[in-house]
């Protein structure tokens, strides 16, 4: 049995304002084991994009440990979260957030330069996974000149190039009509495939459906781990 | 076309006006959507303010310098003149009683007060002390007036200086001017002793009186009343035994008009009419309308200087409606998906500019409130700095700060407009969105339509841009010569589209304007021999607009630049940081406009101020004719050539005559009073004082100087002998141009023709040159008091000058080197324009202030990518930089682009041009003052950006990017 990529427990996380706090996270303890393809699935409101951030080293915790590798996330300076993050982790969101003013090539090749990847082989890793994505035709357009599943694609491209050990998707298709959110979908299942692990928040019951793993968040809580 | 362009513009601003009140009380919608956006965001609301409010800082500090200048002038009417409105001027005193018979052999119309005043230029000292020093004055003045009638002058004693001066003095009594006693530390009862018509005469000081009204009454030129009055008869008396040459005591008859100190000059023409007419036929008589004169100065001198910051301020006025379109441009596309969404519920187009120009108007009325407020502020230092520049030379002057309630209100009414219009002109460009593409937050994409109108407009465009500048050389307009071909040659850009590439259509046509623009002062002579400031600011807006637009539309090659620099990953944040900037063409071209237009204006008054100060030591050369020294000496006690050869060092002298007359010229609609100065053959004896141009008869300076001496109907002039403030020579007279010499007392007029114009600078301030023996022919009094000395090779010139000032101190010797006297005239240009710099470089704060602004918005704007950025493991420093290297980049192209421009221009309007006279200026560039610029410009522009920088490096990258369940 191979170690899991990522131990998490008894991780709180409180959102405090001047009027109320909000405890978004209640102690959620949860290991994932590499290749996996885990769902995270509740009603809006209830903890799922929290525990994402949280366990992605995105935002910090207020109790409790998120081992990566063997390394304790919040334990570490930002700095060396954030290159960690480089190394290991890529991202998807909802609203794909690719830099406006870079082309899709350049927005794929970002996560190559910051780990010190040589421009020219940074370029030509990028411009094949775009083929992979099935946007080798449009490498040079800018997000703008790209339909809204292009720009998905693109994003996830981006999160795959520097084959990180695990995959991060906030709802990967909420912003995207179902057809194009099927093809998105098909492209994650078959990165998964391919061996990425990937951890998908979603609050549509047909995608959780789909993963190997579910887990169901209520009240900032597991409440259930599980196959779907 | 002015007044049209005016016109239209108030028309604008009464539209706008209409508009916003009426939606202010009829439009609840709007209202609240203006006030609660603006009250959302308080921050952000206060950057927009800060932004709006330079442009009526600036206008109402150019307002209050100018009504500062004014108030002090007309104050020295108060303080120099009092009740005093006309006065008859007597050259000779023993005619003075005949002329008082006649002015009051019946009563004056219009007038309170006629007193009789006789007058003497004087040295006046302390008595020397046991170590044989004394402190001496040599510009006084000593008068003879009876104080009890000074006293009832114009029926208010205390504005006339006398109300507490006691009795006429009598015997050796003295009462000394206020300034007099602080310059020679004299209190009543301490000994003076006065040097006049070769006599020293002692006196007892009995009182002092203030510098107001006739006790401060003085005939010099400086603004200090270094005033002794004695018993009346004391100087008919002492001028009986005066030496021969010295000038006999004037004699004046003040008049007060009614009306008081200032209304009294209403009524000056028509009493001067009536005192021309009861003195005509005594000769050496003038009469002369000293109040009105003084006030109308006052009053030209307020406007011009008005007009001078007003358009030197013009260039930051520029800058600032540039950060105001940026800063709500920037507005605009933040709120992007909520205007979409506001058009989806049936908002029409007009509305939504109607509510983003009614939010608009609150920021700009409160941002001229609070300008016309901070423009008070600003005008203080200038106008605090401009005493220091004006005090120069041991001249003291005081400037009293002062703002009128109309020109505040002017300041805050030209700031609210420039504001509105900006505002609203943005607002209709923001209103043009699409819905869909507004509410998802999607770019516009490329313009693609109204292609024929913009083909149209082009058209037109450049058929007007032709016709501008025919009317330009036509009528020698140098404005239209410029706007027209930058007209013409924008207007070209999309027609030339349809043929070239996008980039070689704009980079061509711009590329011929800036070619054109920067030689047109060399190509175009006669049109530009003339410019105003309205040029400069006209040639200045043109270049860079221009420029930056080629920068623009060029900038595309930096990306190769980033791309190289980004291929090993350790240029990432270069490559971050020129994205945005190259991506968003427009706001950087706005950014680069600020900088570009306020470094160009700096950059080309410092070559100005450099060419300038660079030609001290050869003008001194040129104009020295183998003298060293210009020795001035009091007219009531004239030096003289034996005795300046007697003292030791002194090898020659050259004896010049002083004159007052005044100009008329065929192109000229006033008179100009000017000096004139009599040579003899002993100013070409060592040398000759160098021409810029003669008439072609003459193969020589030296000629041209023996054809002046031989002819009294033949004068050379300074460059700038009739012109009027500063500047290039505005209407200055030429070669072969006949003049007119009028004698002040009696009115005789003689006509005289241009021979040569001198160097550039008069730093002797001869003024015109003529043949010594024809001056008496000229004019009714002239004075024998100024030499040309020559000292001994290997002498120290400025030890001689000081040298003779103690020895001849009974002469009232004043004596300068050339070399000092030109660095002097220098410094007070180099100072002003120093100040000039100063005032624009309110503008470059405007920049660097500006790009702060918008990075600290940009920084709001770009939160979702810097949160993905430091999602994908982008290092905090390297957000940071990017923020540091994106400002440096826009700051550095700014300035290396008004750089640039200022100094080509300035090589070809100074060193390739006849705009600043015939001669051609040695081309100097100030590096460090450059350097200097550039460095701080730079520094400040990084400071400015620290901040937002490292604010965006500190986001976390969740909360960045917002994900929300």
């Amino acid at each position: 049995m191979p170690e899991p990529i990522l131990v998490a427990r008894g991780v709180r996380k409180t959102y405090r304002s001047a009027a109320q706090e909000v405890e978004a996270l209640r102690g959620v303890s949860v290991d994932i084991w590499p290749g996996e393809l885990v769902m995270v699935m509740g009603p809006s409101g209830n903890g799922k994009t929290t525990m994402l951030n949280c366990l992605s080293g995105l935002d910090d915790i207020d109790a409790g440990k998120v081992l990566i590798d063997g390394m304790d996330l919040h334990r570490v300076s930002d700095a060396r979260r954030t290159a960690h993050r480089a190394r290991r982790m890529g991202f998807v969101f909802q609203s794909f957030n690719l830099i406006p003013v870079f082309s899709a090539v350049e927005n794929v090749e970002l996560p190559l330069l910051v780990t010190g990847t040589p421009g020219g082989d940074a370029r030509v890793t990028a411009l094949d996974m775009l083929d992979r994505v099935g946007l080798g035709n449009r490498a040079l357009h800018r997000p703008a000149e790209l339909s809204g599943g292009e720009q998905q694609r693109v994003a996830i491209a981006r999160a795959l190039v520097s084959r990180p050990a695990i995959v991060w998707a906030d709802e990967p298709t909420g912003n995207l009509d179902s057809q194009t959110a099927e093809a998105v979908l098909d492209l994650l299942f078959e990165v998964h495939a391919a061996g990425q692990t990937l951890v998908i928040v979603t609050h549509d019951r047909a995608i959780g459906a789909r993963g190997q793993r579910l887990l169901q968040v209520r009240d900032g809580r597991i409440v259930a781990d599980g196959p779907p | 076309m002015i007044a049209v362009a005016l016109g239209l513009i108030a028309a604008c601003v009464v539209v706008i006006l209409a508009v916003t009140i009426f939606d202010l009380y009829r439009r609840p919608t709007f209202r609240r959507l203006a006030f609660r956006n603006a009250l959302r965001r308080k921050n952000e609301a206060v950057l927009v303010v800060v932004g709006s409010l330079f442009g009526t800082a600036i206008v109402t500090s150019a307002f209050a310098v100018g009504d500062t200048l004014n108030a002090s002038i007309r104050d020295e009417a108060r303080t120099r003149l009092g009740p005093i409105d006309e006065i008859v001027l007597v050259h000779r005193s023993a005619v003075l009683p005949d002329v008082l018979g006649k002015v009051t052999a019946e009563p004056l119309p219009d007038t309170d007060g006629i007193v009789p005043m006789v007058t003497a230029s004087v040295t006046a000292a302390t008595v020397a002390d046991s170590d044989g020093v004394r402190l001496a004055e040599p510009e006084a003045f000593v008068h003879e007036l009876d104080f009890d009638a000074g006293r009832g002058f114009g029926r208010r004693p205390g504005d006339t200086g006398l109300a507490d001066a006691g009795p006429t003095p009598r015997g050796a009594e003295a009462v000394v001017g206020q300034d007099l006693a602080d310059e020679l530390q004299l209190r009543t009862g301490d000994p003076l002793q006065v040097f006049v018509y070769g006599q020293v005469v002692p006196f007892t000081v009995r009182g002092v009186v203030p510098r107001v009204g006739v006790a401060g009454f003085h005939p010099g030129f400086g603004a200090q009343a270094e005033n002794v009055f004695v018993a009346p008869g004391t100087l008919d008396a002492l001028a009986a035994k005066a030496p021969r040459g010295a000038q006999a005591p004037e004699g004046r008859v003040l008049v007060s008009n009614t009306g008081g100190v200032f209304g009294g000059a209403e009524r000056s023409t028509e009493v001067a009419l009536e005192l021309q007419i009861r003195t005509a036929g005594i000769p050496g008589v003038e009469v002369t309308r000293e109040k009105q004169g003084e006030l109308d100065f006052a009053e030209r001198q307020g406007s011009s200087f008005t007009q001078l910051f007003g358009l030197i301020g013009g260039f930051t006025v520029v800058a600032g409606v540039l950060l105001l379109i940026n800063i709500f441009v920037m507005l605009a596309e933040e709120r992007k998906s909520e205007l979409g969404m506001l058009r989806a519920l049936g908002l029409k187009r007009n509305h939504l500019v109607r509510a983003f120009g009614l939010e608009g108007s609150m920021y700009a009325l409160t941002a001229a409130v609070i300008g016309a407020a901070a423009g008070m502020g600003v005008g203080r230092v200038v106008v605090g700095i401009t005493e220091g520049i004006f005090s120069q030379n041991d001249r003291q002057t005081t400037l009293h700060f002062s703002v009128r309630p109309t020109s505040l209100l002017a300041g805050f009414a030209i700031g609210l407009v420039i504001s509105l219009l900006t505002v609203w002109g943005t607002s209709i460009r923001i209103g043009r969105l699409n819905v869909i593409r507004a509410i998802r937050d999607l770019p516009e994409p490329p313009t693609s339509g109204h292609r024929w109108r913009t083909l149209i407009l082009a058209a037109v465009g450049l058929v007007v841009g032709g016709q501008l500048l025919a009317v330009g050389l036509a009528d020698e307009s140098p404005v239209f010569a410029l706007v027209g071909p930058a007209l013409a040659l924008w207007s070209s850009v999309p027609l030339v589209s349809q043929f070239v590439p996008r980039r070689a259509a704009v980079t061509i046509p711009c590329g011929l304007l800036l070619i054109y623009v920067i030689a047109a002062f060399t190509l175009l002579p006669s049109t530009f021999a003339d410019p105003s400031i309205e040029v400069f600011f006209t040639q200045g807006v043109i270049l860079v607009f221009t420029a930056v637009v080629v920068a623009v539309t060029n900038g595309d090659e930096f990306h190769r630049i980033s791309d190289r620099l980004s291929a090993n990953g350790r240029g990432l944040a270069t490559r971050l940081g020129l994205a945005n900037p190259l991506a968003r063409r427009f706001r950087t071209a706005l950014l680069l406009g600020m900088y570009a237009l306020i470094m160009f204006v700096l950059v080309f008054m410092s070559v100005f101020a450099a060419v300038f100060e660079a030609q001290g030591p050869q003008v001194a050369d040129d104009t020295r004719a183998g003298y060293d020294l210009v020795v001035d000496s009091n007219a009531s006690n004239p030096v003289t050539v034996a005795q300046l050869q007697a003292e030791p060092d002194v090898v020659a002298a050259a004896p010049l005559v002083d004159a007052l007359a005044k100009f008329e010229a065929p192109d000229h609609a006033d008179s100009f009073q000017r000096h004139f100065t009599g040579f003899d053959e002993s100013l070409l004896a060592r040398g000759v004082p160098k021409l810029s141009s003669r008439d072609s008869q003459y193969a020589s300076d030296l000629d041209a100087w023996r054809a002046v001496l031989a002819s009294p109907e033949l004068v050379i002039v300074p460059s700038d002998f009739l012109t009027v403030g500063g500047g290039p020579p505005s209407s200055s007279v030429e070669l072969g141009e006949h003049i007119t010499l009028v004698d002040p007392a009696g009115g005789r007029r003689h006509e005289v023709t241009v021979a040569a114009i001198a160097g550039d600078l008069d730093p002797a301030e001869n003024g015109a040159m003529t043949a010594a023996r024809a001056v008496p022919t000229f004019v009714d009094r002239s004075i024998a008091g100024r030499f040309y000395v020559a000292v001994r090779e290997g002498a120290d010139p400025e030890r001689v000058a000081a040298r003779l000032k103690g020895d001849l101190l009974a002469n009232g010797v004043k004596a300068d080197t050339f070399r000092s006297l030109v660095e002097s005239r220098l410094r007070g240009t180099t100072a002003f324009i120093q100040l000039l710099e100063g005032f624009l470089a309110l503008g470059l704060i405007i920049g660097i202030a500006g790009l702060g602004v918008v990075m600290v918005r940009a920084v709001r704007e770009r939160r979702r990518e810097i949160g993905m950025l430091r999602a994908m493991g982008f290092p905090a420093h390297v957000v940071r930089r990017a923020f540091l290297i994106e400002a440096t980049f826009i700051a550095a192209q700014g300035i290396v682009i008004g750089g640039a421009l200022g100094l080509v221009t300035g090589f070809s309007v100074l060193s390739n041009s006849t705009t600043f006279g015939d001669k051609a200026l040695p081309f100097t560039v100030p590096w460090a003052v450059i350097g200097l610029l550039a460095v701080a410009a730079l520094a400040a522009s990084l400071l400015a950006v620290a901040a937002p920088a490292t604010q965006a490096s500190r986001i976390k990258p969740a909360v960045a990017l917002r994900i929300a369940d």
